[in-house]
């Protein structure tokens, strides 16, 4: 059968099927794309990790069984404890943060006058720029010597920081050039402002609310469920911190920026322990599993859902 | 012209299978070069090393027709380390390779590369009593006593310095010849002298501003083990023992490291974050600018310090010596894979790469020292010595320093991890100002627990 023939029968046994089929049919297509990629990238993966985890592999040799050894050497592991560390601190202070900032950034481009698409603009392009650019340019501006961010800084009269060579400073970097990126979650929340009726305002106004009780009264509840979804978000993400910290400090200086991720990176292709690597992954599978769950529980039940039904 | 619905159907149907014709022909071996065996060569590197191999396999084709070699190039050297060891997991790996030295005694004990001690005592040339500089050709590539690669070539540290600094200061600057290297002591008072603040006054003088240094005397990195290991063995130490553990933590290597953190620290010669990769302005740069009047570099920058490039005149000379002169040597490997189904072609080509034509390419270039006898006699030199590239007293780093000083860098299995997990955070520590007796007996300790836990599971 030539492929003209083939195409041919195909395209009469579908014509043959009642429309319900058709469109089932037609709907798994759609999704193809999706299942491909969750089955490949993800599934797949998944199990794969699943099975490694009892296994010592170190890429060369064939992988062996060995039991629980992989579990049991999490147990006891200086640089896990010390990237959960850092991995939670920079957390718990870069997505609080961001999400401050991002709504204030928000908050300011919701209003209607000339050239507002121009700062819209100018605000969302940071979060545009690609991981690798924006790492090295951050490292660039963090230099201690000849960076610009010291330049100003001694300029000003202030001291000679050591962004990137200092345990204590190299955070603070971090934390900054991720709130500079927030340009995603500022375009949500903005979504979200301009969805919040007037007519709340109005009424609110009447009722002669100030600003700042506006702000407390109407906004915030309106907006709850894309705050707690850009708190969602934000976690998860942070918890993936990767691309920044491989490429400016390598986790360094002295495991400082040893974020969990690039621990198991290292872990699964530096020091060639596919197994360990494996149940880092789940670990931080389960971290997140059981953060989501409590972030739903607690902070979940507190969103405000103007039509709870739909 | 108009085409129905099904004419065109038919027309993209026949020219598919045509093209499916076409691509099952071109998997055939081409008609041209009879059955030649394919092979392929692995490696990393700019612009200079993508050229050299190109050119080199160029050669050796002509040379040997009946082997293609097929260039597999990735820039990054890190990068190249994780593409092969997924290669080789997934059964792709090349049939030849760069193998970078860290991760060449992890690969040879695990049974990767392929032993080539019988092919290399063997052969009419490299097996020649003396074809490499020895003894640190052997002590590099000799696992358990047996070959599984040949040194690319030597790289090593050495002072490269701005020569109208010295001159304006009256200083005679560094050779490499034994009475014209200095002692440590000589060259913190040279670095004294050689480093000043906007009002012109040194580290010792009253009113020294530490904060407004304008011309720094030294630049030698503590973040990385190569120029803190030259050092180490120049203070009697050693980086890595002959049990194939890390010996950072004796008392000759703390010392040896603290002196190279107090020129930052307590002696403020050299200027903070002082690596190639953290200063915004390298060292080259600093040089040319006549900010830095001594940068400590590996041989390498030869390629892009030299006098042709630099606007300033320029030298090089020895590191100074604590107890003796000393630089680390080391350098990639080629290696055949043992999974290659063509041996011998890739001994072939493995042994093309060590002999003079392949290593002249770079040397010329100044990226590489030889590792071949041959190429420092006086006829050798002429084959790679290039006046605006090389120093007046180059050679003598080549021919005599580095067979004297000298000591080819060894690396365990499981020194990746060592290195990652604990001797790098102690580097930084020490860089940042953590004196090197807190932070080492600690650091070597865990990593040569990952050390014997390598070399038992080996």
């Amino acid at each position: 059968m030539s492929l003209v023939d083939g195409s041919l029968w195909l395209t009469q046994q579908y014509n043959r099927l009642s429309l319900k089929r058709r469109r089932t049919l037609m709907g798994y297509v759609f999704i193809t794309p999706f299942i491909l990629g969750f089955v490949f990238w993800f599934l797949v993966p998944a199990v794969v990790a699943a099975y490694l985890t009892l296994q010592r592999w170190n890429l060369i040799s064939p992988p062996r069984f060995v039991g629980m050894y992989n579990f049991n050497r999490m147990l006891n592991d200086p640089l896990l404890l010390q990237s959960l560390k850092v991995t939670v601190l920079f957390s718990a202070i870069s997505v609080p943060l961001g999400l401050v900032f991002a709504f204030f950034l928000a908050s300011l481009i919701n209003n209607k006058f000339r050239g507002i698409a121009v700062f819209r603009t100018i605000y969302f392009l940071p979060s545009i720029v690609p991981a690798v650019a924006n790492a090295i340019l951050w490292a660039w501006l963090f230099n201690t010597e000849f960076g610009l961010i010291n330049f100003v800084i001694r300029a000003l009269g202030g001291p000679k920081i050591g962004w990137l060579q200092d345990p204590n400073w190299v955070m603070v970097a971090f934390v900054i050039l991720t709130v500079w990126g927030v340009g995603g979650s500022m375009i949500i929340f903005l979504a979200g402002l301009q969805g919040i009726p007037k007519i709340y305002y109005e009424a609110a106004e009447i009722d002669g609310a100030g600003r700042w009780q506006r702000l407390l009264n109407v906004t915030l509840p309106m907006m709850s469920p894309i705050i707690f979804f850009n708190l969602v978000i934000g976690f998860i993400n942070s918890f993936q911190i990767f691309v920044s910290a491989l490429l400016i400090t390598n986790g360094g200086p002295q495991n400082s920026t040893l974020f969990l991720v690039l621990y198991i990176y290292r872990t699964a292709f530096g020091s060639q322990k596919m197994g360990y690597a494996a149940v880092l992954s789940w670990l931080l599978f389960a971290i997140l599993m059981i953060l989501s769950f409590f972030v739903f529980r607690y902070i979940g039940s507190r969103v405000y859902y103007e039509n709870p039904d739909e | 012209m108009s085409v129905s619905r099904r004419e065109f159907l038919k027309l993209a149907g026949s020219s598919a299978g045509a093209l499916a014709m076409l691509s099952r022909m071109g998997a055939l071996p081409p008609v041209l070069a009879q059955d030649a065996t394919t092979i392929t060569f692995g490696g990393w590197g700019g612009v200079a090393e993508d050229e050299g191999v190109k050119a080199a396999i160029e050669v050796f084709q002509a040379e040997n027709p009946d082997v293609n070699v097929v260039w597999q190039h990735t820039p990054s050297a890190s990068e190249y380390s994780r593409v092969t060891l997924t290669n080789i997991a997934a059964g792709t790996a090349p049939d030849t390779s760069f193998i970078r030295s860290d991760d060449y005694t992890t690969l040879a004990a695990g049974g990767v590369l392929q032993d080539i001690t019988d092919l290399v005592k063997n052969d009419s040339l490299l097996g020649q009593e003396n074809y490499f500089i020895e003894p640190q050709e052997s002590n590099r590539c000799e696992v358990n006593g047996r070959w599984y690669g040949i040194g690319s070539t030597w790289v090593a540290h050495h002072i490269y310095y701005n020569a109208e600094l010295f001159d304006e200061a009256g200083i005679t600057p560094p050779g490499f010849q034994d009475d014209e290297i200095w002692e440590w002591d000589e060259f913190l008072a040279i670095c004294n002298q050689l480093t000043k603040d906007s009002n012109g006054r040194h580290p010792d003088d009253a009113g020294f501003d530490r904060e407004d240094i304008v011309q720094w005397a030294v630049d030698w990195a503590t973040s990385w083990w190569m120029p803190l290991a030259a050092a180490v063995h120049s203070n009697g130490g050693e980086f890595i023992n002959e049990e194939g553990l890390c010996a950072l933590d004796s008392p000759e290597a703390m010392e040896a490291m603290q002196r190279l953190a107090d020129l930052v620290h307590v002696h403020h010669v050299a200027p903070r974050g002082a690596s190639i990769e953290s200063l915004g302005m390298n060292n080259t740069q600093m040089i040319n600018a006549g900010r830095l009047a001594m940068g400590v570099d590996g041989s390498w920058a030869l390629s892009w310090m030299n006098p042709s490039l630099l606007d300033v005149q320029m030298g090089t000379g020895a590191l100074p010596k604590m107890v003796k002169p000393a630089s680390l040597m080391q350098a990639h490997f080629h290696s055949i894979l043992s999974s290659t189904q063509h041996p011998e072609a890739a001994w072939r080509w493995l042994r093309f790469l060590a002999t003079p034509f392949y290593q002249e390419h770079f040397a010329k270039i100044g990226l590489w020292i030889p590792n071949q006898s041959s190429m420092l006699t006086e006829e050798g030199l002429k084959g790679w010595v290039r006046e605006g590239i090389h120093p007046e007293n180059y050679s003598q780093f080549a021919t005599d320093y580095l067979p004297k000083h000298g000591v080819a860098g060894y690396l365990p299995p499981g020194w990746i991890e060592a290195r990652n997990d604990f001797i790098t955070p102690a580097f930084e520590a020490l860089t940042n100002g953590e004196q090197a007796a807190d932070v080492f007996p600690n650091a070597v300790r865990q990593a040569n627990e990952v050390l014997m836990f390598a070399r038992d599971d080996m």
